[in-house]
C-alpha cells in the first residue's frame, strides 16, 4: 500500500470517467502526432519529388511554375525549349559520367493522368528517390515508339495492364475544347513501375519521339488542309522536336551529391533569359514554407483539442472531489498531510494524462499505419510516416504538463477541505 | 497474544496520554454562540496511560468538536493539549499530521471507513502514514485483522455486515499502536446487540494493546462500562464567564 494505491483506487472507483477523460488525451495525442507524422512525409514526398536531379531547366516563367509544373505535374507547361537549344546546353553542361540531362515534354494524358514523354536515360540514370533506381513490378521500360511505362498510380487509376494498347489524348485534360485523341497511334503498356512516394507515380511515360511524331501529325494534318496523311519519324523536322523540360543532374564524385561547381553552373544558366533555371530542392522548399500555414492550422486544431481535454480531465476530477471529501478528511486523520493530498489528487491527474498520452502513442502508430495502407490501396499513394522520438517526447510530455496543470484546481481543493466538518456522518 | 500485537512499549515514567489544559475554542461566525462565549472551554482534563474515559453529555455540546481539538484537526483560541507528552497544536502540518496517525486513532460513528479499499487496505492506509517501518505493514494489518476476527482481508467495506466494518474501522484506529484512542459516538449506529458487542471488542482492544480510551456518547447505556465517566457539561462552559465557572476535572468523578 503506498501512494500509487490510493491513486488507482480512486481512478478505478471512477472507471467511465477515467476511461472516457483519459480516452479525449489519447484522441488529442494520437491526432497531434498523425497530424506531425504525416506532415513530415509530405515535406519527404515533396522533396522526393525532384528525385536526385540537381536542376530543372524550363521555359516557364518563374522557377516555381517550372518546379510546379515540370516536377509536380500541375500543369503542362507551355513554353517549349528547342531540340537544338537542348543540345547546346547538354554540351554545355559538366555531367561527366554519372550525370544527366533528361529531355522531357509534358502535354498529353490519358484518362486525366500526365504523360512524360522523356527517353531512356530517364529510367536507366535518373534515381526517384536517391540512391533507389526504378523498380518495374511488370515488364520494363520503353525502347521504341508507342510503348508507355506507367507509374504506379497511373495504373492503379486506369487499370492498365501489360499489353494493353491506348490512345494518349493531346492536352492535359484541363481544356476538353482543346483535348483531343489520336485515334492513328496506339500505345502499348510495356512497363509498370512500382511505388516510389513521388509525384512520378501518376504519370505515364514514352518517348519524345513517339510525341513528337504525333505533334507532327496535327502539323501536317493542318498543312494538308484536313486531308489524312500518315506521319512517321521521317517526317519531322526542326520545329517538331522540342521539349519542355530539362532534368540536370551534374557530375559528382563517390558519395558526395552536392557537386562544388553547383552555384556556378545555376549562376550560368540563370544568365541565359530564354530559359528558367530551377533548384528542386530549393523549391520544395519554398513550397513548403508556403503551405506552413495550413501546417499551423492543423497543428492549432490539434493543441485546442489538446487543451479541451485538460479542461476535461480538470472537471472530472473537480466533480469527483465533492464526492472524495470525506475520503480526504479520513487520509488527514490517518495521518495524511495536506502536501501529499495536493500532490495525490495533482498526480492522480499526471496519470491521466500519462495513460493518455500512451494510449494516444499507440493510437497514432495503428492509425498511420492505417492512412498509409489507405492511401495506397485507394490511390496508390506510397507515404512513408516515422514518428521521431523528439515528436513523442514532445507531444506526450505536454499532454502529461497540461493534465498535472489542469489538477491544480482539484488539488487545491482536495488541499483545502475542511477535515473536522467532513467528518460529520451524513445525515 | 503474538509479538506483533505486543503492548506498546513501557519505557520509565510515561507521561499521561492526554493532557489538556485550559482549552478554549469558538467557532468563527458561529451564530448562535454569543460573541464573548466559548464553544468548548475545558480548563483541565488528564487521562493516564491506559485508562478508559467516557465523556457524556448532550447532543450539540461540543463532544466531537472536543475530540477534533485533541486529535489537532482544529486549533484552539487557547490552551494546550499533550498527546503523549506531546504539545499537538505546538506542531505544525505535516509534523502534525505524522504525529497524529502514529498517536492518535480515531474511530467514528459511521466507520468512515474508505470506500474503493479492502479491509486490509483500510487498516493498510493507517500505516502508511504512521511512523511504523514499511516492511512491517502487512503483517501488523492482518494481525489486527485477526484478531479483530476479520477473516475476508480482501473484501470491500460493503461486502462486510455493519459489525465486521465497526471491527474493520477498530483495528484501523489501533493498527499503529496510539498512545490513545478517540471513539466519537461509536455505538451510534449499532442496534443495542452490536453496540455491546462492539464496546467490548474497543475496549478490550484498547486495553490489550497499552492504548488510553476517551470514548464520547449520549447514550446512557455506555455509563456501566466505563470506571471513569465525566459529564461534558460539568467539563465544558458554556457561559461567557467561562474562566471561572469551570471546575478542575481530573482525577474527577469515576
Amino acid at each position: 500500500m503506498n501512494d500509487w494505491t490510493i491513486i488507482l483506487r480512486s481512478l478505478r472507483a471512477r472507471l467511465f470517467s477515467t476511461v472516457t477523460t483519459a480516452a479525449l488525451v489519447a484522441i488529442a495525442v494520437a491526432l497531434m502526432l498523425v497530424l506531425l507524422m504525416m506532415r513530415d512525409a509530405a515535406q519527404q514526398a515533396f522533396r522526393r519529388g525532384g528525385g536526385d536531379m540537381h536542376l530543372l531547366v524550363s521555359a516557364d516563367q518563374s522557377s516555381m511554375v517550372s518546379f510546379l509544373n515540370g516536377v509536380l505535374y500541375a500543369n503542362p507547361p507551355r513554353a517549349p525549349i528547342p531540340w537544338a537549344r537542348y543540345q547546346q546546353l547538354r554540351q554545355s553542361l559538366p555531367l561527366g559520367d554519372n550525370g544527366y540531362a533528361i529531355p522531357t515534354q509534358m502535354g498529353d494524358s490519358f484518362l486525366g493522368q500526365p504523360v512524360l514523354a522523356t527517353d531512356t536515360e530517364f529510367f536507366s540514370k535518373l534515381r526517384p528517390n536517391p540512391g533507389e533506381a526504378w523498380v518495374f513490378t511488370h515488364g520494363k521500360a520503353f525502347d521504341g515508339d508507342f510503348q508507355v511505362v506507367l507509374g504506379a498510380q497511373a495504373a492503379r487509376a486506369t487499370g492498365l495492364k501489360l499489353g494493353h494498347k491506348i490512345v494518349l489524348t493531346h492536352g492535359a485534360g484541363e481544356s476538353a475544347e482543346h483535348d483531343h485523341d489520336h485515334d492513328e497511334f496506339k500505345y502499348e503498356v510495356v512497363g509498370i513501375l512500382a511505388p516510389t512516394g513521388g509525384p512520378h507515380d501518376r504519370a505515364l511515360f514514352t518517348s519524345l519521339q513517339s510525341t513528337w511524331i504525333i505533334h507532327a501529325q496535327d502539323r501536317r494534318e493542318r498543312e494538308a488542309e484536313g486531308k489524312h496523311v500518315e506521319t512517321s519519324a521521317a517526317d519531322l523536322t526542326d520545329a517538331d522536336r522540342k521539349v519542355t523540360g530539362v532534368y540536370v543532374r551534374l557530375a559528382t564524385r563517390g558519395d558526395s551529391d552536392a557537386p562544388a561547381n553547383l552555384p556556378q553552373v545555376f549562376d550560368m544558366l540563370r544568365k541565359d533569359s530564354s530559359i528558367m533555371v530551377a533548384s528542386p530542392s530549393d523549391e520544395a522548399r519554398r513550397l513548403l514554407v508556403m503551405v506552413g500555414n495550413i501546417d499551423i492550422v492543423f497543428r492549432a486544431m490539434a493543441g485546442v483539442v489538446l487543451v479541451s481535454s485538460a479542461i476535461s480531465i480538470m472537471i472530472a476530477l473537480y466533480n469527483s472531489m465533492e464526492q472524495r471529501r470525506r475520503q480526504i478528511a479520513v487520509l488527514r486523520v490517518l495521518g495524511c498531510s495536506r502536501p501529499r493530498i495536493f500532490g495525490l489528487v495533482l498526480t492522480e491527474s499526471a496519470v491521466l494524462g500519462v495513460l493518455g498520452a500512451a494510449a494516444g502513442l499507440v493510437i497514432s502508430l495503428i492509425g498511420v499505419q492505417s492512412v498509409v495502407l489507405l492511401m495506397k490501396a485507394k490511390f496508390g499513394l506510397v507515404v512513408h510516416p516515422t514518428l521521431t522520438p523528439d515528436a513523442a517526447i514532445i507531444v506526450a510530455g505536454a499532454a502529461v504538463a497540461l493534465a498535472a496543470l489542469a489538477g491544480l484546481v482539484p488539488a487545491v481543493m482536495a488541499y483545502a477541505t475542511p477535515v473536522a466538518k467532513n467528518l460529520k456522518p451524513l445525515a | 497474544m503474538t509479538d506483533t500485537l505486543k503492548l506498546r512499549e513501557e519505557s520509565g515514567a510515561k507521561p499521561p496520554a492526554l493532557s489538556v489544559r485550559g482549552l478554549r475554542f469558538r467557532y468563527v461566525g458561529a451564530v448562535d454562540t454569543p460573541p464573548d462565549a466559548w464553544t468548548i472551554d475545558l480548563p483541565t482534563l488528564d487521562v493516564a496511560q491506559r485508562e478508559q474515559v467516557l465523556l457524556t453529555g448532550g447532543s450539540g455540546i461540543g463532544k466531537s468538536t472536543l475530540l477534533h481539538l485533541i486529535a489537532g484537526l482544529v486549533d484552539p483560541a487557547e490552551g494546550t493539549v499533550l498527546v503523549d507528552g506531546t504539545n499537538i497544536h505546538a506542531l505544525s502540518g505535516a509534523p502534525r499530521d505524522r504525529f497524529r496517525g502514529s498517536a492518535i486513532g480515531m474511530i467514528f460513528q459511521t466507520f468512515n471507513l474508505l470506500s474503493g479499499f479492502s479491509a486490509l487496505e483500510n487498516v493498510l492506509a493507517a500505516l502508511m502514514f504512521s511512523s511504523v517501518p514499511r516492511g512491517k505493514h502487512h503483517e501488523l494489518a492482518e494481525a489486527t485483522l485477526s484478531r479483530l476476527g476479520i477473516t475476508r482481508l480482501h473484501a470491500a467495506p460493503e461486502e462486510l455486515s455493519v459489525g465486521q466494518q465497526q471491527r474493520v474501522a477498530v483495528a484501523r484506529a489501533v493498527v499503529c499502536r496510539p498512545a490513545l484512542v478517540l471513539a466519537d459516538e461509536p455505538t451510534a449506529s449499532l442496534d443495542p446487540e452490536n453496540a455491546e458487542h462492539a464496546m467490548d471488542l474497543i475496549q478490550s482492544v484498547c486495553r490489550e494493546l497499552g492504548a488510553a480510551l476517551v470514548c464520547v456518547s449520549h447514550d446512557p447505556a455506555m455509563s456501566a462500562r466505563f470506571e471513569r465517566r465525566e459529564k461534558l457539561g460539568s467539563l465544558v462552559s458554556t457561559a461567557a464567564t467561562s474562566a471561572t465557572s469551570a471546575a478542575t476535572v481530573a482525577g474527577g468523578s469515576r
